[in-house]
């Protein structure tokens, strides 16, 4: 029971990352129909934002990480300008090369501009972590869950509750019918993009101290939170949420109890399948209305 | 107008061909050696650890009057830290002739990816990597810098089991081809010594949690943790994980273990560690000398990233200089040829495979500072 519960610990922490970054994957995928495959260098940049503001230039962690999120802001916006707009009449597949194009320049940049050397971003606490009856609970990972959970909620608040979430969620709807209604689509998916840099940046942030920093930890992540995406049913919030959880959960228990090399094959494994029996994922109904 | 326009077409042309044949007297004045490292990718940081210490070796060559009377060029290509990296990078400095011999990668597993171009190429191949199979597989061009496994593995197994004295083992390594080999030899090892293996765990490259593999071997009852670590970022996650989790067994670990990359990310989660280290700061006066040079170029400690690059070209300008060709095949002879040449890492004597160190040293990480214990070298 012991294992159990520090195992469940650990794949919950680990899938709560995997679900921010797949919650960017997901509301980009609404918005522009287009998989982002730079989602998990945002998460990387943001990382490295962090190692110049609060270690190399010793600012407080929370002005750091303020500033670190509102440069995420301006990378999105960028992005967006850069890489989506230009290209937002064509078909789906030269954006998908551009944000491919896209992730190989961040990753290189950030390489060129700092250097292959990982680096060590400090925790956000002092204690490393409590010992709660047998199991050890990790203050990184604590926090990584409390804020994916936080995030959850402001999401459900922003897209159910206010004005700008409907226009937003209409222009993932339905754009021609949105413009008609006087939505400022454009507006909305740079709004979007802003939104989806700031998520995967938070989440970069958040599992630094824990991956370390390197120019390979957006890619890292990326993969399973693709993954996680495919499960939850591509398009659908919810579902990028518990297809994040499900992955790092099934990850962490297959390697425990079946083995450890086959650790990422499970994940992918549970992918195939989803593919072959449910490849709308588990929402998928949501996403049939949609059409 | 003709007379001008004449002398302003010479003019042009010889300012457009001017570089071109500077560049050709530079290259005749030059001997060139081809280097694959990373630049990119997870072991990128390594990379640049390497070609400090082939500048270092370069830069020593040149000013002690070069090689035949040239001097020593190296040309680098980056192998992305991958498998196709590697061959793509290989290939492109085997399409360069007037390259006399390469520096490979130090990783097995991309070794073994250009084997059969480094075959073709037919010219000396100094490498890294450790998989014993390296050297066995009848590839004559292939030369090692570096003990191979076969030799870590009979250290670590013997330091823990008659030095440390303990019986039960836990073994982590990585699936690939340097960490699944170093982790089967190692077994073997602890066999032949009359120990066991209690739990043997390998990983997939790259992992995000070492949560599984720490609770297992905490339960397995293993006294003693055994281990070939890939990527030193995996070995920073695992042994802070193992730190928080309350595995507190003594741990014998393959040279990432110290390697610069891992004592900067896991801190004190890596202290009070032993290690077999191919290089030791305190090892040798040819490893300290080393160090001196690597501490004017680097902020970094020297590791065998940087030792085994500089010895490889300190090999082979004297076996360049001793055959007085650029003869591929005389090069390599003259290599093989060399008995007891004292570098960074140890004292070079090749054995008819191309393997030239036989022996580890085994450090322990006393509070982050590295310290030299003793040296393990074997005769058969």
């Amino acid at each position: 029971m012991d294992l159990f519960l520090q195992l469940l610990f650990t794949g919950v922490g680990i899938g709560a990352v995997y679900a921010l970054v797949a919650l960017g994957f997901v509301l980009i995928f609404r918005a522009t129909s287009v998989v982002n495959f730079a989602q998990g260098d945002f998460s990387m940049v943001a990382a490295y934002l962090m190692v110049v503001f609060a270690v190399d230039l010793g600012w407080p962690y929370w002005v750091a990480f303020l500033i670190s999120i509102a440069g995420m802001a301006v990378l999105g916006a960028v992005f967006n300008l850069t890489v989506y707009y230009p290209l937002r009449h064509r078909t789906f597949l030269p954006v998908l090369i551009s944000t491919i194009g896209a992730s190989i320049f961040l990753a290189n940049s950030v390489l060129a501009l700092y250097g292959p050397q990982p680096q060590v971003l400090p925790g956000w606490l002092d204690t490393p972590g409590f010992q709660v009856g047998p199991v050890y609970l990790d203050s990184q990972y604590l926090i990584i869950i409390c804020v994916t959970l936080a995030l959850v909620a402001f999401q459900y608040w922003l897209f159910e509750r206010t004005l700008i979430g409907k226009k937003l969620q209409a222009t993932s709807q339905d754009k021609e019918m949105a413009t008609l209604l006087g939505i400022p689509v454009a507006g909305m998916i740079m709004l979007t993009f802003v939104y989806s840099a700031v998520l995967g940046g938070i989440a970069g942030i958040l599992v630094a101290p824990i991956l370390f920093v390197s120019i390979q930890m957006g890619s890292t992540i990326a993969l399973k939170a693709f993954a996680a995406t495919i499960i939850g049913g591509f398009g659908d919030v919810a579902g990028a949420i518990l297809g994040g959880f499900a992955i790092g959960i099934i990850e962490t228990f297959g390697a425990a109890y079946i083995s450890v090399p086959f650790k990422d094959a499970f994940a992918f494994l549970v992918v195939i399948l989803f593919l072959i029996v449910r490849p709308q994922g588990i929402f998928g109904e949501r996403v049939a209305e949609k059409a | 107008m003709r007379f001008n326009r004449r002398i302003l077409n010479a003019g042009l042309a010889a300012s457009l061909a001017a570089p071109m044949i500077s560049r050709v007297a530079r290259a005749a004045d030059t001997l060139k050696i081809g280097m694959v490292l990373p630049v990119t990718g997870p072991a990128a940081a390594v990379g640049g650890y390497a070609l400090a210490g082939a500048k270092i070796a370069l830069d020593r060559v040149n000013k002690s009057g070069g090689v035949l009377g040239k001097q020593l060029e190296l040309v680098t290509e980056d192998d992305q830290t991958t498998n196709p990296g590697a061959v793509l990078a290989f290939s492109k400095l085997a399409a360069q002739p007037d390259i006399i011999a390469f520096l490979g990668p130090v990783r097995s597993t991309q070794n073994h990816a250009i084997a059969n171009d480094v075959l073709k190429t037919a010219k000396p191949f100094c490498f890294g990597g450790t998989d014993p199979a390296l050297t066995k597989m009848g590839n004559p061009w292939f030369i090692r810098f570096r003990p191979n496994d076969t030799y870590s593995a009979r250290v670590i197994a013997s330091y823990g089991v008659e030095t440390l004295g303990k019986k039960n083992w836990g073994l982590v390594h990585s699936t690939d081809a340097f960490g699944a080999s170093g982790g089967k030899l190692l077994a073997a090892a602890i066999d032949k010594l009359g120990a066991k293996v209690a739990i043997d765990q390998g990983y997939p490259n790259q992992s995000p949690d070492f949560t599984p593999v720490v609770l297992a071997i905490k339960s397995s009852g293993a006294d003693v943790i055994g281990s070939y670590f890939t990527y030193e970022n995996d070995q920073a996650i695992f042994a802070r994980q193992a730190k928080q989790l309350g595995l507190t067994i003594p741990w014998v670990g393959s040279p990432t273990t110290v390697a610069a990359a891992t004592l900067k990310l896991a801190g004190p989660a890596v202290w009070g560690t032993y290690a077999i280290a191919d290089y030791a700061t305190d090892s040798s006066p040819e490893a300290k000398e080393f160090a001196k040079l690597y501490s004017a170029v680097s902020s970094a400690p020297p590791d065998l990233q940087s030792a085994w690059p500089y010895d490889a070209i300190g090999v082979l300008s004297i076996a360049i200089n001793k055959v007085g060709s650029t003869d591929p095949g005389k090069i390599r002879d003259a290599m093989l040829s060399i008995k007891g040449y004292k570098g960074a890492e140890g004292e070079y004597t090749f054995d008819q495979f191309g393997d030239g160190l036989h022996g580890y040293n085994i450090v322990r990480n006393e509070n982050g500072t590295i310290v030299f214990d003793k040296h393990i070298e074997f005769t058969d």
